[in-house]
């Protein structure tokens, strides 16, 4: 390997950027870590990632898809592959949430807490 | 004033004597309320939706139009207004009539000023208790409510990030686990799985509770609900030497459900089942009609619920028996699955005896497609 794949990770959990990015990291990536939307944003156009991962409840309810939104009409985000992650089901029927009509795209979803190796495995097959 | 600081009450009087419509307003303007007034009847029922009074005053026998008539309209349309009844034969038969159809009280003619305006006062005292009950109710609610996102997100995102922590230190640290260390971290993690069971399921029901639940019921065919059941715990069956099967006729007629929910009804008393039935044993589900319901029947081989703790297992945590780590729940599982019972017009009955099993027999309301 010349050098390591670039993933983003954006959530506004400290903890939870620390614990997902010590597993990436485990798994031979590069990882960039911002605490809410716009620095993550803008983190991405500066690192140019190859995968960014990105939390759906942030600062609001629906900030991630925002963020998706935003990533998907950038130079970088639109080649990329995106996760969104997720604490509540959103295919139960018990979710007060009711999620954007125009969802914007992502390749994942994925819900907390995530498995280690699934992580992994997902996140290789999106960048293979 | 009685009611001070806001402004003043409006009252409204139709009547169609002008003279007592002027003793009125007099009497009435002179403790300060704003009144309105009508000697007809339509004019009068145009007057209450523009000027949505608090309290109004209405003939009973008026050429025009009914007061009864009026009143009965006023009542459902506005509720909350306070209606009096003016009548000139204060027979107890119309007044008893009138407050059927909504009125608070009556005012028999002739009536003196004081008079009209203790009525008025009486009524007012009313409308602002009732209103000010309303308040409170409403204010109640929505602190439970809010109550209830709050902790469930403060208690889940901790939570969430707690478990992360512990897939990490697996990863990380790997290598250098001990047996007895990795044994304590698989313990860690299954107490916090059930933690999270537990938001999830109490989420759920403050959900059904609250109507923030959104029932998306369409017409469905039980069966596959049952089967998408039987396909998720079938691996678990097989884990735990299990065999389940089902069984249903082949035209089974439609409910009307929530497939989601249903879903999980299943799930949850399938997977009890699992729970109480020792290695070896056999869950059976069994699909039936009749011209007024669907059945569902969920049986186990399993060790039974005592007669004396039948009563309570649909109580929130109410455990009739399971000490061992796999009969562990959330002790909120068949309280969600009643809940969701109740909102589909459903029946659960249960039948068990103690050494051969449990039934669980779940009855829809068929649905007839006009």
């Amino acid at each position: 390997m010349d050098s390591k794949r670039k993933v983003l990770l954006i959530d506004d959990d400290k903890d939870f950027l620390m614990a997902t990015k010590l597993i990436l990291e485990k798994g031979g990536y590069e990882v960039f870590l911002a605490e809410d939307g716009k620095s993550g944003i803008n983190m991405a156009k500066s690192v140019t990632p190859d995968l960014a991962i990105i939390d759906m409840m942030m600062e609001t309810w629906s900030e991630g898809f925002n963020v998706v939104s935003r990533l998907r009409t950038s130079e970088t985000g639109k080649q990329i592959p995106l996760i969104m992650l997720s604490a509540v089901d959103l295919e139960g029927p018990y979710q007060s949430f009711e999620p954007p009509e125009d969802l914007p795209t992502v390749d994942l979803v994925l819900h907390k807490p995530i498995k280690a190796d699934d992580l992994l495995r997902y996140v290789g097959n999106l960048l293979r | 004033m009685d009611h001070a600081g806001a402004d003043p009450a409006r009252i409204l009087i139709i009547d169609d004597e002008e003279s007592i419509l002027d003793g009125c307003r007099q009497a009435l303007e002179k403790n300060g309320y704003s009144v309105v007034t009508s000697s007809n009847g339509h004019e009068g029922i145009g007057l209450a939706r523009s000027n949505k009074p608090d309290l109004a005053f209405i003939d009973l026998k008026m050429p025009s139009c009914s007061g009864m008539d009026i009143i009965e309209l006023l009542s459902k349309e506005m509720p909350g207004i306070v209606l009096i009844v003016i009548t000139g034969y204060a027979s107890i038969v119309s007044a008893v009539e009138a407050m059927k159809k909504g009125a608070y009280d009556y005012l028999p003619k002739p009536f003196t000023p004081d008079q009209i305006r203790a009525v008025t006062k009486r009524g007012l005292d009313h409308r602002f208790l009732k209103i000010e009950a309303d308040r409170l109710r409403e204010e109640k609610e929505r602190m439970e409510r809010s109550f209830i996102t709050f902790v469930s997100h403060e208690m889940r995102s901790p939570l969430v990030t707690i478990m992360q922590y512990f897939e990490t230190l697996k990863v990380i640290a790997d290598s250098e686990l001990s047996e007895s260390t990795r044994d304590i971290i698989d313990r860690c993690e299954k107490r916090l799985q059930s933690l999270h069971d537990l938001v999830d399921h109490w989420l759920d029901l403050s959900r059904i509770e609250d109507g923030s639940f959104s029932e998306a019921k369409v017409p469905l065919v039980i069966t596959d609900i049952v089967d998408r059941s039987i396909e998720e715990l079938t691996p678990l069956c097989q884990r735990r030497e299990l065999s389940l099967e089902s069984s249903g006729k082949a035209d089974m007629p439609k409910i009307l459900g929530d497939p989601e929910s249903l879903l999980r009804v299943f799930t949850n008393i399938i997977g009890n089942a699992t729970k109480y039935t020792p290695p070896g044993g056999k869950i059976t589900v069994v699909m039936d009609y009749d011209d007024y319901y669907t059945y569902v029947s969920i049986s186990d081989t399993g060790e039974g619920i005592p007669p004396d703790k039948l009563p309570f297992i649909f109580e929130p945590f109410y455990r009739a028996r399971g000490k061992e780590e796999r009969q562990k729940g959330s002790g909120l599982g068949l309280t969600f699955v009643r809940k969701i019972m109740d909102a589909h017009s459903g029946k659960i009955e249960v039948a068990s005896r103690e050494g051969d099993g449990t039934t669980f027999t779940l009855k829809f309301p068929r649905l007839y497609e006009i």
